[in-house]
């Protein structure tokens, strides 16, 4: 027994250590900004001061009603999208559905709030839409800020997360199903809502609760297109900054609220995908049937219409990155390569490299612990590791500004003095992304069966070699795709780093979003561009390696 | 020549559920043995145990008299052919083979003959460089079980290995098992659920219930002496009747009388010590029945006639209520009208006699040894 006894610690030696670096970057950091939300600083007294604070100020809890508002109409507008977009493009065959479906997901996986800061462009107050319009109608529109302006950017960010997961269901739901429903009677509309809806029903749920949490975590878009609007990560961010060195008491208290609306979020949203999920296999799936007439007409100008909106922002940003200015705001008319000049030579192009480099670095440590983590949770089973899986959950329910801030407040000081530092970004960017990661590893070892491993040990591999030469290069593919998917979330990462960053550590997004607020279009569209041409680099690579033309989130 | 297993007494619980409350049995070299029982009756279980899947709670098991209860899987030499093949996916076939011969120590020259040689044994010698996706489930269990024989194990072990294929190519696939398995001469266990498979392959078959060895022996003798009625009704069909049996008028034999019949047999195989007038069951195979056009025997009714070519299966109604099966071979007289009133007789030879009430053999040598 004691031979296997001493592999057993092998892997339980890994397990420690695993739990020590969660515990470090995630326990301690959450931990105290509890801890900081329920005692005020000066006394050293347990206090409920903060959260009274908050919800005795309209100014404070009416942020948190904005954000529920904004998030609410953005989730309700991308199903209205997402669904019968999902739906077309499965039953109707669409002209060159294949460009567009990869035109959705490059729509979605760029970041949000450069998709604003294109919408201010088009309908900002000086937005080109918006002077042709206020020309033609001789009216004195004054650009879609606030309210309307988040909802239409975030609804355009997030329908092609529905239509993504949609699009999967409906894949594997087998045509059967339609033609038995057909069979009996049940046909047009009456069969799209008594069986295609009920059967996808959890996934739409599951995916719109996705898509709350993502709308109401957000910061980036609310803050350049909200303006008088504010939500509550826009309000967080503010308090924080503006009282850093002083009382971090409040700032904290918010980000427990935030945490204790995404923590109830998690739980239903596990709760549908646990409890109503269909596993279907579709042996025949439905097919994309050619239409004719009117419909056929309808159908595709729905797509189409929806997907060059999608797109619109990259379009308008790529254009703009080409366009002469005046070195600042003014554009001059005709194109120029100034704007690249400006960025990727002039002096402070770093950001660029710090991108490629924290990023980098984040999926490194992401694949190892992506590895790792999940072969522990599912092989070597038992109450530490089980603890170990539930502690990977925790990073989906706190926003990207939260952990920042909790970032700050365990690493700035003694002993640690890690704000600013390349490491902090990077710690930042791999927690934010591990659960996802860990997720997909995770399916992709209940994939395969127990008994290769065993096999390998009865051909005469230790646990050890059985673990190197057969399930790292078997989860290998899997893992590595998830990884690229990971790279393209973290180098369009904002919420954190806009917290963590100093001059030195400043990153693309974080270069983006200055350079906008300071009004510096034409140098923003540049490295907006840069970071679009990455992510679509990525995601070509991501396709070729994983063979097919889809993604999971 | 292969070596011997030797389990003592071995027991294996799972948290308070205790699978195997204490088993023995002997394998000998060279054997081809099976456990055979139905799903969740522990021989999974004991598989896993001898090649070191699963610990060993308390007893023995030893290899050629030697205790291999701590030594760690990868060092027991033992090959092990799964249910879902487990063959390697990002491996060739080859590559697959080869693998267990690196942990080995075989000189590099040397592997590439012995895979080659292993794989023209299994026939599969031209898939050399295939990948597992491109071949078929009998192909994959060909790679699975060469990758078992090349590193020379001392024991093969192969848990359901058919089962996941298709009825013809199990067929197929369990004849070369056997033949290769008989040229090799390699001690072997093999795990099913098949009771016509244990019996084409097995050298001897235990059957197991509930983690408990109902009885072992050669196929014949567990099909035509079963030691209860568990192995009566799980090894092929069986149908149970009810009678007693008491002295007969000779001395010597005892005479069965059938419950709710007036039909009486003599029987010379029961056991000394069975008591006068003592309860019995009796199980009578479909194919042992004799049908009586004339009436004779147990009296019964025609209710169903299924013809299958080379035997016609009668499902019956005896007098009393009870439902029996009953096999014969097809032969050019006329099937059997249904509703037709037979008589049903026995062979006495042929019918297995159980204790009613503990369900256990009373004929004389085939009790659990």
């Amino acid at each position: 027994m004691t031979k296997t006894k001493s592999k057993f610690n092998g892997w339980m030696l890994t397990a420690v250590i695993v739990f020590a670096f969660f515990a470090m970057f995630i326990i301690f950091p959450i931990v105290l900004v509890l801890y900081k939300s329920f005692v005020n600083q000066a006394t050293g007294q347990l206090t409920l001061g903060y959260f009274v604070k908050f919800f005795s100020r309209k100014y404070y809890w009416g942020t948190l009603i904005n954000s529920l508002k904004v998030t609410l109409c953005a989730t309700a507008f991308s199903v209205l999208i997402g669904l019968p977009m999902a739906y077309i493009m499965k039953s109707v065959r669409i002209r060159g559905n294949s460009v567009l479906s990869v035109l959705i997901i490059i729509s979605y996986i760029s970041p949000p709030f450069i998709g604003a800061y294109a919408w201010i462009q088009l309908l900002g107050r000086n937005g080109t839409v918006t002077k042709l319009i206020n020309g033609i109608f001789n009216v004195k529109f004054n650009g879609i800020y606030g309210f309307w302006g988040i909802v239409l950017v975030f609804t355009l960010q997030c329908f092609p997360l529905i239509y993504i997961y949609l699009c999967g269901a409906l894949k594997n739901m087998d045509n059967s199903l339609n033609e038995a429903a057909e069979s009996l009677g049940c046909v047009g509309v009456k069969r799209i809502v008594r069986v295609v809806v009920p059967l996808i029903l959890p996934t739409l749920l599951a995916s719109a609760l996705l898509v709350f949490a993502h709308v109401f975590a957000d910061f980036g878009t609310p803050m350049l297109i909200g303006e008088g609007y504010k939500t509550i990560p826009v309000m967080i961010y503010n308090e924080f900054m503006s009282e850093v060195g002083g009382d971090d008491g409040f700032a904290a208290a918010l980000s427990i609220i935030v945490i204790g609306v995404t923590t109830i979020l998690f739980f239903v949203q596990k709760y549908v995908s646990d409890h109503n999920m269909y596993s279907m296999t579709a042996l025949k799936p439905i097919s994309a049937k050619h239409e004719k007439g009117a419909k056929n007409i309808i159908a595709h100008i729905f797509v189409y219409l929806i997907v060059f909106l999608a797109i619109l922002p990259q379009a308008v940003v790529i254009y703009t990155s080409f366009l002469k200015n005046n070195g600042g705001q003014v554009f001059t008319g005709g194109f120029s390569l100034q704007s690249y000049r400006a960025t990727l030579l002039g002096k402070d192009n770093s950001c660029i490299f710090n991108t490629y480099i924290f990023g980098l670095a984040a999926i490194a440590v992401i694949l190892v612990l992506g590895t790792i983590v999940p072969y522990l949770t599912v092989r070597k089973r038992n109450a530490f590791t089980s603890m170990l899986d539930t502690l990977t959950m925790f990073p989906f329910v706190i926003p990207g500004s939260v952990l920042g801030i909790a970032f700050l407040f365990a690493f700035s000081d003694r002993p640690f003095f890690l704000s600013g530092t390349a490491a902090i970004m990077i710690v930042a960017f791999t927690i934010r992304r591990l659960p996802y990661t860990i997720r997909s590893s995770t399916a992709i070892i209940g994939q395969i069966s127990p008994s290769i491993e065993e096999a390998a040990v009865s051909l005469g591999a230790s646990e050890k070699q059985a673990f190197t030469h057969i399930m790292v290069p078997m989860m290998a593919p899997g893992v590595l795709s998830g990884a690229i998917m990971s790279w393209i979330t973290v180098i369009s990462e904002l919420s954190s780093s806009i917290i963590l960053y100093n001059s030195s550590t400043q990153t693309l997004t974080v270069s983006i979003y200055t350079e906008v607020i300071r009004g510096n279009y034409g140098n923003a569209s540049a490295y907006s561009t840069i970071l679009t041409l990455t992510s679509v680099l990525s995601l070509l690579i991501f396709f070729k390696l994983s063979g097919k033309k889809e993604v999971s989130i | 020549m292969g070596v011997d297993i030797d389990i003592d007494n071995v027991v294996k619980k799972y948290g308070n559920t205790t699978v195997l409350k204490g088993l023995s049995l002997k394998v000998n070299p060279g054997e081809f043995f099976t456990l055979l029982g139905p799903s969740g009756c522990g021989k999974t279980t004991l598989l896993r145990m001898i090649i070191g899947f699963n610990t060993i709670e308390s007893g023995t098991i030893k290899i050629n008299g030697n205790i291999i209860n701590d030594i760690p899987t990868n060092k027991r030499n033992m090959g092990m052919v799964f249910q879902n093949y487990a063959v390697f996916p990002h491996m060739t076939v080859a590559e697959n083979v080869a693998f267990g011969l690196k942990y080995r120590k075989v000189p590099k020259d040397k592997i590439p003959l012995m895979v080659d040689d292993i794989l023209r044994t299994v026939k599969i010698d031209h898939l050399k460089d295939r990948k597992p996706s491109e071949l078929s489930g009998g192909q994959q269990q060909r790679v699975a079980l060469a990758r078992a024989l090349v590193i020379n194990p001392d024991v093969l072990l192969m848990d359901e290995p058919l089962s996941n294929l298709d009825a013809k190519l199990r067929v197929e696939m369990r004849n070369a098992i056997k033949n290769i398995q008989q040229r090799l001469g390699i001690t072997t266990v093999y795990v099913t659920h098949d009771q016509e498979e244990a019996l084409a392959v097995s050298d001897r078959i235990a059957v197991m219930h509930d983690g408990v060895i109902q009885q072992i022996g050669k196929p014949k003798q567990i099909y035509q002496r079963p030691s209860n009625i568990f192995v009566a009704t799980f090894i092929g069909l069986s149908n149970i009747l009810e009678g007693s049996v008491s002295s007969g008028s000779g001395g010597t034999g005892k005479v069965l009388r059938f419950r709710d019949f007036d039909y009486r047999v003599a029987l010379c195989n029961l056991r000394d010590g069975v008591k006068d007038g003592q309860p019995v069951k009796v199980s009578v195979r479909p194919e042992e029945f004799i049908i009586n056009t004339k009436g004779e025997g147990i009296k019964a009714t025609v209710k169903r006639v299924v013809f299958l070519g080379l035997t016609t299966h009668y499902f019956i109604k005896l007098e009393n209520g009870c439902d029996v099966e009953v096999i014969q071979y097809s032969n050019d007289q006329d099937l059997l009208p249904i509703g037709c009133k037979i008589g049903l007789t026995v062979k006495p030879s042929a019918v297995n006699v159980f204790e009613a009430e503990s369900e256990t053999t009373l004929i004389k040598g085939a009790e659990n040894p």
